[in-house]
């Protein structure tokens, strides 16, 4: 056990020293330095997470034979998280657990994290970075699960976490179990033209979708403060009326009076512990480019999970190395390509649809 | 609001159906050309190979043939006759059977050509028909070959695109809409209906098999029966309702690894005759997840998986825990001790069917069917090609686009 806690201590204050440095002083993450520090991570989970350790052994990675490269770290496949307790820790001392989305199979799965430190500091350090970096303190806007509702959602629980640190204490949460608190989310929002805060404006592509269709309906527009801005986070594909993004954020701009510009796309999952943003070269493109803090690298991969060159479409794979207490590397069916920024995503495609009688599946991956 | 045109109503059925059949007969010939468009078109739409959509069109067009269509009304409405004037019916009073008026037909990402039964069958129930189809213009040339065979087809046929808004003609206008989707898009889609509207809809639905103990130990009756489960598994990679979606094998579990090993070869040979297509990134993420996801469940003890990347089909050996992976090419090999412990897999995992594989039918298996709520039984290997009147969903093919009138007097 003090091996274990003296070997995690190390790893957390390793990977919290890297976190620091990027979100105080923007400092990156050499390629060697990431190898090493995945590759320890990775011969740390080796030996404490059983059920990882023998998906690795069974595609060749053991403790006496590692990679050389985080490329070649074996990914779990997102799913496991719904089959096994992906942990290195004993689960009933987990600080934070998160539910992954539902499935039409009716089966999800959970991330535990052993400790709230390196996703609170991960979390704010890529909020910062990605939406604050003008040191706003905005009022936000939740158009997510509330954590007090549900704790279970790594979503609610990040907003919950950056409205308390870097809000103006007026948060609002807009969403109760799934309806859309449409006449709250108004009328504060109108105290908050009033009071010329700034306001920041989170919700999935889905809910943002339904409060434009209210305003559109009602023929209602605002101008929000100067400064304020969106974070959407979600796909836009899988529901009986599609809708582009680009569609989508021209709305937002149209309803709220905001540059399309200030709409960035977050992209996460349960199963991760960091996020990604748009660039911000990239927001006043139609093609957002996203791009990971130094510690969170992607690649995209095809069938056999070779690397496709950049421009082709594949599968994303994600190495975080906040998920220390979890599984380094997780694949996922998300689709994607890579430029020499990051990438763009194409789609979350969450579950298998049946194509004979159906259409897509109309749950969207969202991180709940 | 565009009025129900009754452009149909002086046309005698039996020409109807003649049309119906002449344009099916000329969509059944792979040279003609605007089968080859179409044929392109799915296979750059879909990703299968161009056999598996020549396959697939010709069990489509095929089977249209004018004495089937007339069997199929004639079985259900009594005559055939009934659809042009009052014909006596044994013990009632003389009947016709009328068009229900315009007929809405929503499909969407479905496999191939899944609105074209529902919309003929309108047809010949003098109805006016509106396919709505996101993507697949398949339907709409067929109609144009119609429109050849019968001037009255320009106004009665029509295909629209549709991209689950309401552009083009709104659903409520309709006074019956058949839609094919998942569980909240058929809600949505029926919100929209009118209340006096009828509204036929095909829920997402699943395929599953059963490898009873007598064919198993039967090595010629379980290849046989393997051979035809890897043809439903390889066509459409089992995206489609009647694609078999689990195996369930009624032996000890070590017996799994024996019809696995079994079935691989099989499915081997059966996608050299319909070979895997360009797939999708999206078909192929899929794939390697539910592959992956297998594995590491084997890693840790639980269940076996076979993939061949070449190939692009994978068997799991599933345990009872265990959904059906609904991935490209995937199956599942689930052991059960008896048709009970089928059921309750299938009730545990909510899986509703709409067909049921067997071997050889017995009543242990047949009440095993009945009690999963599929609408067919039928042998491994013709999941795939059902007959023209088979009642998908459970439905009839013509009651849904006709109402009644009775003559008493």
């Amino acid at each position: 056990m003090t091996e274990y806690a003296d070997e995690s201590g190390t790893l957390d204050a390793d990977i919290l020293h890297v976190i620091h440095a990027w979100h105080r002083h923007g400092t990156g993450l050499d390629d060697d330095a990431f190898d090493r520090l995945a590759l320890r991570i990775l011969a740390y989970q080796l030996r404490y997470n059983a059920p990882y350790a023998a998906y690795c052994a069974a595609r060749g990675v053991t403790l006496d034979a590692l990679p050389s490269h985080w490329n070649a770290i074996p990914p779990a496949p997102s799913a496991a998280f719904k089959d096994a307790t992906l942990t290195t820790f004993n689960m009933r001392r987990a600080a934070l657990r998160f539910q992954t989305s539902g499935t039409t199979q009716g089966r999800s799965g959970l991330h535990y994290m052993e400790t709230a430190a390196l996703y609170d500091a991960a979390l704010l350090a890529g909020f910062d970075r990605a939406m604050l970096a003008d040191a706003a303190r905005p009022r936000f806007f939740n158009v997510v699960p509330n954590p007090h509702e549900r704790p279970q959602s790594s979503l609610g629980y990040m907003m919950g976490r950056v409205s308390a640190e870097r809000g103006d204490r007026e948060t609002g949460w807009y969403l109760r179990g799934d309806e859309l608190l449409f006449t709250a989310f108004c009328a504060d929002l109108e105290a908050a033209i009033g009071d010329a805060a700034v306001v920041c404006i989170a919700g999935t592509a889905f809910g943002l979708l339904e409060i434009v269709d209210l305003l559109a309906r009602q023929e209602r527009r605002y101008t929000l403060p100067a400064g304020s801005r969106i974070m959407e986070t979600g796909g836009f594909k899988g529901r009986t009326r599609e809708v582009s993004r680009e569609d989508l954020y021209a709305q937002l701009a149209r309803r709220f009076g905001i540059d399309s510009c200030a709409i960035v796309a977050e992209y996460g999952m349960t199963e991760l512990t960091s996020q990604y943003y748009d660039t911000a070269a990239s927001r006043s493109s139609n093609v957002r480019v996203k791009t990971g803090p130094p510690w969170l690298r992607a690649r995209v991969v095809d069938v056999s999970g070779a690397r496709v060159p950049p421009g082709a479409a594949g599968a994303l794979v994600h190495c975080d190395l906040a998920n220390r207490s979890s599984v380094v590397a997780v694949a996922t069916e998300d689709l994607a390509y890579e430029t020499n920024e990051g990438f763009v995503l194409l789609g979350r495609d969450s579950e298998a649809p049946l194509r004979g009688c159906s259409l897509d599946a109309e749950q969207l991956a969202t991180r709940e | 609001m565009r009025p129900f045109s009754g452009a149909l109503r002086d046309v005698p059925v039996p020409r109807i159906v003649d049309a119906i059949s002449d344009a099916a007969e000329r969509w059944s010939d792979a040279d003609f050309p605007p089968r080859v468009r179409a044929t392109d078109a799915i296979v750059r739409r879909m990703g299968y190979s161009v056999p598996v959509v020549e396959y697939a069109l010709d069990r489509l067009f095929t089977p249209i043939a004018a004495t089937a269509l007339r069997a199929v009304i004639e079985a259900e409405l009594g005559s055939l006759a009934a659809l042009d004037r009052f014909v006596d019916f044994e013990g009632k009073s003389p009947r016709r059977a009328l068009p229900v008026g315009r007929v809405a037909v929503v499909a969407s990402r479905s496999t191939i050509g899944v609105a074209l039964v529902p919309a003929i069958f309108a047809l010949c129930a003098k109805c006016d028909v509106v396919v709505k189809d996101r993507e697949d213009g398949a339907i709409g040339a067929f109609f144009a070959t119609l429109h050849e065979e019968h001037a009255a087809f320009a106004t009665a046929a029509l295909a629209e695109s549709w991209r689950g808004d309401e552009t083009g003609d709104r659903l409520a206008d309709f006074a019956c809409v058949v839609a094919f989707g998942a569980t909240g898009t058929l809600r949505e889609i029926r919100a929209r209906c009118d209340a006096d509207a009828r509204f036929v809809g095909f829920g997402t639905r699943a395929s599953v098999g059963y490898l009873d103990a007598r064919t198993i130990a039967d090595a010629r009756a379980l290849d046989a029966a393997l051979d035809g489960a890897a043809r439903d598994i390889v066509l459409y990679d089992t995206e489609g309702c009647l694609s078999l979606h689990a195996i369930f094998i009624e032996a000890a579990s070590d017996d799994a690894a024996r019809v696995t090993e079994r079935l691989t070869p099989a499915l081997q040979r059966a996608a050299v005759e319909f070979p895997l297509g360009e797939r999708a990134p999206e078909a192929a993420a899929r794939f390697a997840a539910a592959r992956d996801a297998a594995s590491f469940r084997a890693a840790s003890g639980h269940g076996d998986v076979y993939a061949d990347t070449d190939h692009g089909f994978a068997v799991i050996s599933a345990t009872l825990d265990e959904p059906p992976p609904f991935a490209p090419r995937t199956t599942a090999i689930v052991p059960v001790r008896d048709p009970g412990e089928a059921l309750a897999y299938l009730r545990r995992h909510s899986l509703e069917l709409e067909a049921f594989a067997v071997a050889e039918p017995n009543d242990a298996l047949t009440e095993l069917a009945i009690a999963s709520g599929a609408s067919r039984i039928a042998s491994f290997g013709r999941l795939q090609a059902p007959p023209l009147g088979a009642d998908h969903g459970g439905r009839p093919r013509m009651a849904d686009f006709i109402r009644w009138i009775d003559r008493e007097m």
